[in-house]
Order: C-alpha cells, then sequence, then structure tokens
C-alpha cells in the first residue's frame, strides 16, 4: 500500500501514467504540463535540430545540444544551449537561469568576438536563432504569467485557455492548449491575436518514453498567417545524469563542457 | 550541405500529415559525434568608398577586398586545438594580407582551471563599443572601415588561465610581448597631428616605436569576477601599455607610454533591463604629475548603460561615458600645443538601436557616438540581410563629422564611407 502511494506521487511528479481526473482544477493541469514538458528528471540533455522554413519555401537548419539542470519541481532551472551548425553559429552558447520569482537571466557568447552578452530580460518572444520557435518557448514560459481556464475535458485532452495577466508584454491576446490526459504533455497550442485569430500554432506531432520519461521528439511551430514553420526533432536524450550546478556558468559559455555535451554510448 | 531541390521535393510530396522526422530529415545525419574536425569558414568580398576626397590619400576607396576564412578544432584526448584564419587580398593597401584570428591549445588543468594557449581574441568588461578594462588589441582601422565587427576585436599572442573557485573567479591574461591596437597609419585614413597642426598621411605609414621585447614589456591582466543572484561583479588589473600610439619618444616618434591600470565593473537587471557601469584607473607610469608633454597624464574612466527591449526585436541601449585627464593643469602649462591637448572631462554619449525583423532575417541598426565636449560625432547604420545559412549581405556607413580636427572622430571626417559585403558561408 505505501509502495503504492510512492508510486502515484512519483508519476505525479513525474508527469507520467497517472489517471487523469476529470474534476482537476485548470492551475493544477497547467502545473502538471508544466512539469510534464519541462522538468522530466533532475536534469537532462538533448540534441536538438530544426529546420525553419521561411513562407517562400525557403529552409534554413540549426542543430544544437541542450542541458538542463532542475534546482526544484517546476521551480528555479538552468539550461545551456550549445550550437554545432550551421557553420556561423556554430560555437555560440547560450544560458538561461530561469527564475519563477524574478525575470530570467540570460547570456548568449559569441565566440568570434569572445563576448559573454546579457539579454536582457524583455526580449523573450521573440524568434530564436531565426526559428518560429522564441527564446521564452525553450526555456518553458511561467505559469503565473496567464490566467488559465479549463474550457473542455474530452476523452483524450484537457483544453485550457490563457489570458496574460500583463497583455502589454507579449504579442497574444491568449492561447489554447490541448494537454494530453496520460502524459500530461501539450501537444497542441494555438496563439490568437486581439482578433481572435490564429496567427501561430506549436504542435507535437511525436512522443517517445525515455527513462519513463514520455518525450516528445517531434515537433512543429507553424506562422499560420505568414507562411512558413519550424520543424524541430529531438535525439540522444537521456536523464538523471547528475548534472553539476557549476556547469551552468560563464565557464561553460567560453569551454562548453564536453564531457556532458557527448552522446552517451548506445 | 544537402541540396535544397531535394528537400523542396520532399516538402511537396509528402502529406503533411505525414511529415514523420524520417521523412523531413531524411536526407542528412546528425553529424558525427565529433563535430570537430570540419572546415568552415566563409569567403566575402567588400567593397566600401569614402563620400568625399581625403585631399591625403590617393583615391576613394575605404574598402575592396577578398577575403578567405577557415576554421577548425581537433580535440586529441582532453586536448582542443583550434585554428580560425583569414586571407585576404586588400586592393586599398595593394597586398596580400593574412589574420591568424586563433590557433590555440586549449586542456583543462586540475578540475576548475582552464588554460588557452596561442593566438586568441580576448574581451571582457561591460561596454559596448566603448572599453575600460578590456585592454585587449583593437582593430579601428577595420571597424571605421566596414569590416565586420568581429574584426573590431585584434588577436595577440597570449596565455590565458582562468581559474574557477566558488569564492570568486579568477582570469589572469599574459600577453608576452606587447600587442598594440591597430592604429590609423594614414595609409587608409587620415590623421590628426598636434605636430603638424592638421590631419597627416605620411608615407610610408606611422609605424610607431613598439617596446622592446623583454619579459618586463609583456603585458599582464587580471580579472577577479563573480555572480551573485543575477548580478555580475569585476575587478580588474592590468600592467602594460596604452594600446594606442599616444606618446612620444625623446626623438618625437609616437610610441605607447607605460601604463596600469585598476578597474571594476557591475552588471545587473534593473527594471526592463540590464544596467551596467564600469570605473577604471589609467596609471600612466611615467608621467605620474601629468608634466611630461610627451606621455600622456593619468586618466580616471567612468561608464555606465543601460539597455532594454523597448518593443517586440526593438532594442535600446544608452552609454555615458567620462574620460576624465587627471592634472590637466600641469598638461596645459607644459604642451607645446595646449590647442589640441584633451578637455578635462571629455564627456561621451553612446545610443545602439537595433531592429530585427523576418525573425532576424533583416537587422537594421545604428550605433551613435557622440561627444558633447568635443563637438564630434560618429554614427554606424548598418543593415543586414541573412539570406540562408550560406548567403548574407551586410550594408552600412561611417558616418564622422566634429567642430575641430584634432579631436578623436573630428579627425575623421574625411573618412566617412559606406559600404557593402556580401558573403558565403561554408
Amino acid at each position: 500500500m505505501k509502495n503504492f502511494a510512492i508510486a502515484v506521487v512519483v508519476s505525479l511528479l513525474l508527469g507520467t501514467g497517472a489517471a487523469a481526473q476529470d474534476t482537476a482544477d485548470a492551475d493544477d493541469i497547467v502545473a502538471r504540463a508544466n512539469l510534464a514538458a519541462y522538468y522530466s528528471g533532475d536534469d537532462g540533455r538533448s540534441e536538438v535540430r530544426m529546420i525553419i522554413s521561411d513562407a517562400q519555401g525557403r529552409q534554413q537548419r540549426r542543430q544544437f545540444t541542450v542541458l538542463r539542470r532542475d534546482i526544484s519541481d517546476g521551480g528555479d532551472q538552468q539550461f545551456l544551449v550549445v550550437f554545432s551548425q550551421p557553420s556561423d553559429v556554430r560555437g555560440t552558447t547560450f544560458l538561461v537561469d530561469k527564475h519563477i520569482d524574478s525575470d530570467d537571466d540570460r547570456w548568449l557568447y559569441l565566440p568570434g568576438l569572445d563576448l559573454v552578452k546579457r539579454i536582457s530580460a524583455g526580449d523573450k518572444r521573440t524568434s530564436f536563432v531565426g526559428a518560429h520557435y522564441y527564446y521564452e518557448d525553450v526555456s518553458g514560459r511561467h505559469p503565473g504569467d496567464d490566467v488559465h481556464e479549463l474550457v473542455e475535458t474530452g476523452d483524450q485532452h484537457y483544453v485550457l485557455r490563457h489570458v496574460p495577466k500583463d497583455p502589454g508584454s507579449v504579442e497574444f491576446a491568449s492561447y489554447v492548449t490541448w494537454i494530453d490526459k496520460t502524459t500530461w504533455l501539450p501537444m497542441k497550442i494555438e496563439y490568437s491575436n486581439a482578433s481572435s485569430e490564429v496567427y501561430r500554432r506549436v504542435e507535437v506531432l511525436e512522443v517517445q518514453d525515455f527513462q519513463g520519461h514520455p518525450t516528445v521528439v517531434t515537433s512543429r511551430v507553424s506562422d499560420v498567417q505568414g507562411g512558413g514553420q519550424t520543424d524541430m526533432q529531438f535525439r540522444y536524450i537521456q536523464y538523471d545524469l547528475g548534472l553539476p550546478a557549476e556547469l551552468f556558468s560563464e565557464r561553460s559559455l567560453r569551454n562548453p563542457p564536453r564531457q556532458w555535451l557527448e552522446r552517451a554510448a548506445d | 550541405m544537402k541540396s535544397p531541390p531535394l528537400l523542396l521535393f520532399l516538402l511537396s510530396s509528402l502529406p503533411a500529415i505525414s511529415f514523420g522526422q524520417e521523412d523531413l530529415w531524411s536526407d542528412d545525419d546528425w553529424g558525427e559525434e565529433d563535430q570537430a574536425s570540419r572546415w568552415s569558414g566563409f569567403i566575402e568580398a567588400g567593397l566600401g568608398t569614402r563620400f568625399g576626397n581625403d585631399p591625403l590619400i590617393a583615391g576613394r576607396s575605404t574598402l575592396e577586398e577578398i577575403r578567405w576564412r577557415l576554421e577548425s578544432e581537433w580535440r586529441p584526448g582532453h586536448y582542443a586545438i583550434g585554428f580560425k584564419g583569414d586571407a585576404a587580398y586588400d586592393r586599398v593597401e595593394n597586398r596580400w594580407t593574412g589574420d591568424l584570428r586563433d590557433l590555440t591549445i586549449a586542456f583543462t588543468a586540475g578540475k576548475s582551471t582552464d588554460v588557452n594557449l596561442g593566438r586568441q581574441v580576448q574581451t571582457w568588461g561591460t561596454g559596448d563599443l566603448v572599453f575600460l578594462n578590456d585592454l585587449f588589441p583593437k582593430d579601428f582601422v577595420s571597424f571605421f572601415a566596414g569590416r565586420d565587427d568581429e574584426y573590431l576585436k585584434a588577436a595577440g599572442n597570449a596565455v590565458r588561465v582562468t581559474l574557477y573557485a566558488p569564492a570568486v573567479n579568477v582570469d589572469f591574461s599574459w600577453t608576452p610581448v606587447f600587442e598594440p591596437d591597430n592604429y590609423l597609419t594614414g595609409e587608409r585614413f587620415s590623421f590628426f597631428s598636434p605636430l603638424a597642426g592638421g590631419n597627416v598621411a605620411p608615407s610610408p605609414p606611422l609605424s610607431a616605436i613598439e617596446p622592446s621585447k623583454s619579459l618586463s614589456n609583456g603585458e599582464f591582466a587580471l580579472r577577479l569576477f563573480r555572480t551573485v543572484e543575477s548580478r555580475e561583479y569585476a575587478i580588474y588589473a592590468y600592467r602594460g601599455f596604452f594600446k594606442q600610439p599616444n606618446a612620444l619618444t625623446e626623438t618625437l616618434q609616437a610610441t605607447f607610454a607605460p601604463m596600469n591600470s585598476l578597474g571594476a565593473s557591475l552588471r545587473q537587471p534593473a527594471g526592463p533591463g540590464l544596467l551596467n557601469a564600469e570605473i577604471s584607473y589609467y596609471d600612466s607610469r611615467d608621467d605620474r604629475n601629468g608634466s611630461d608633454p610627451r606621455i600622456p597624464n593619468d586618466q580616471f574612466r567612468f561608464l555606465t548603460g543601460y539597455e532594454w527591449e523597448a518593443k517586440a526585436n526593438f532594442t535600446v541601449g544608452l552609454q555615458y561615458f567620462l574620460e576624465w585627464t587627471l592634472d590637466h593643469d600641469a598638461l596645459i602649462d607644459n604642451s607645446p600645443y595646449p590647442q589640441y591637448e584633451a578637455d578635462e572631462f571629455r564627456h561621451l554619449l553612446t545610443n545602439r538601436l537595433t531592429w530585427r525583423t523576418g525573425r532576424d532575417k533583416f537587422t537594421w541598426s545604428l550605433f551613435s557616438f557622440f561627444s558633447p565636449s568635443d563637438h564630434d560625432f560618429y554614427l554606424r547604420p548598418v543593415f543586414a540581410y541573412r539570406r540562408d545559412d550560406q548567403w548574407s549581405v551586410t550594408a552600412g556607413a561611417n558616418l564622422f563629422d566634429g567642430k575641430d580636427e584634432h579631436t578623436f572622430f573630428g579627425q575623421l571626417q574625411d573618412a566617412s564611407n559606406a559600404y557593402i559585403r556580401i558573403r558565403y558561408h561554408y
């Protein structure tokens, strides 16, 4: 009995498997979805590549490795992003200290100038390295920044609508999220403008299980009105590597930690 | 890289719903584990011209070159060997030039000390195109001619050792042979000479006397730094020389005066943006009382800046910079050319506006320097278009003007130019 209770608690924390309760309230669902999407394990590693397609069909590529460490589940986190492609951004690194009760701290290292550039806090709903993804999509939007409302409870998804508390700080008027009732992963997000037209869509195209954590391995962001999209693929995913806190520092910006960036032998 | 037609074919021939990752990326792999030993770089053509004539310099061309960049990295064992070099044919100076920007061997000593030996670009400090405690070599000629911003920082031969510790990180850089800035020589741009009482473009170009290559003439730079709850603190020290040839030998040849400096900086979030402040004291070792007119005086430098995103994709940066020349009375009393000496307080304001559109494909920026005390300015509008991962185009201008010829930007009023660069990355 005790073991069963622990299993339930663990699976709730990890966002896996727990039978969803249809009576769950919106904030609770968002909290679980946030954990499922951004807090799997105590830390994680993934290689990411993006194909950025503009409305004319022209394509660009990006490839990078992300290391993440949670300070607490649902709380502060650290991210390190190290680019390997294309050639003009290779060696560029990006460090985020994500804070729940204050603005995130973000630094970019530009190897050509040996420059550690700090990025101001406001600058987050803008393109991440030319993609349709935003800086904020990399580390996650704070659940406390929006007011959440459960709109519909379907067989597979909770459908929630989110309205920003500070409309001046974002480009959307609201967004709607489809959250998988089994995995708690947000499977689709549609952003609407002031005229209630959907102009941006994030979709999860494939989920796989890694070390017991359902994990997005393919996703897409579409510019619904202007055309164009960014496809994103995640590979070589590992959780609970035991990443040390010191990894997320100026040292790693200048000198990326090869030990943790290398792929594990399969 | 992969052939775009194949990708386009794939994209158009597959129904949207079946865009499995394998289909979309089927013509690519994730690359070798060690992406290191691959060669990359770019080829760039640049063309720039003066708006008017500089009566001292033949030809209007300020940039006319083809540049080839090659870079790679190898990781034998626990070492990393980096290489980054340019070869260029420069028609303004009518010669082939090489610029070795990086040739280093890097390794970690013990657990928490990183060592980087060799030719490298180094940067620290909080200023945006304004430097106080960053006394690593700079290339103002490239900057004024419209080469990529990267070239403002020149490479130097150095030993860099960084010790990371919980209490404070220690960053030490030793440059055994003094590396001056790439200063104005009169080859591409003329410059003001107090002796001549106006601009000059000597032939052969100015070649300042450099300190002898003794161990004691090496440059030592130290930075102690730490980040505490979003605040970045740093303390700096330097022993070496002024980086510009702003001193004269006894035979009145341009040279570099010995200098020590001590400084500190702070950078932190404030309101919607970032606030930075930096101070530095320049100790002119050979002219501490300021009475030797051949040698620059001690100086106190102060900088504060604020940068924020005023609206999405539009960033504004403001800086105030002060150069306070100490013992100014002694300087004026002893100077043969008091009318050309710097004011006791040189104030400089800068403004950076950056507007990115089309998901960063287009970057419109304007950097302005304006000195209310020197009555001069320097405007740097730049438009950059990144067409794709291969092609990019940058066009811009460097506009200088001033009331007097002897101020920093005033001397460059005949150097105002516009340029365009086209780059292909491989």
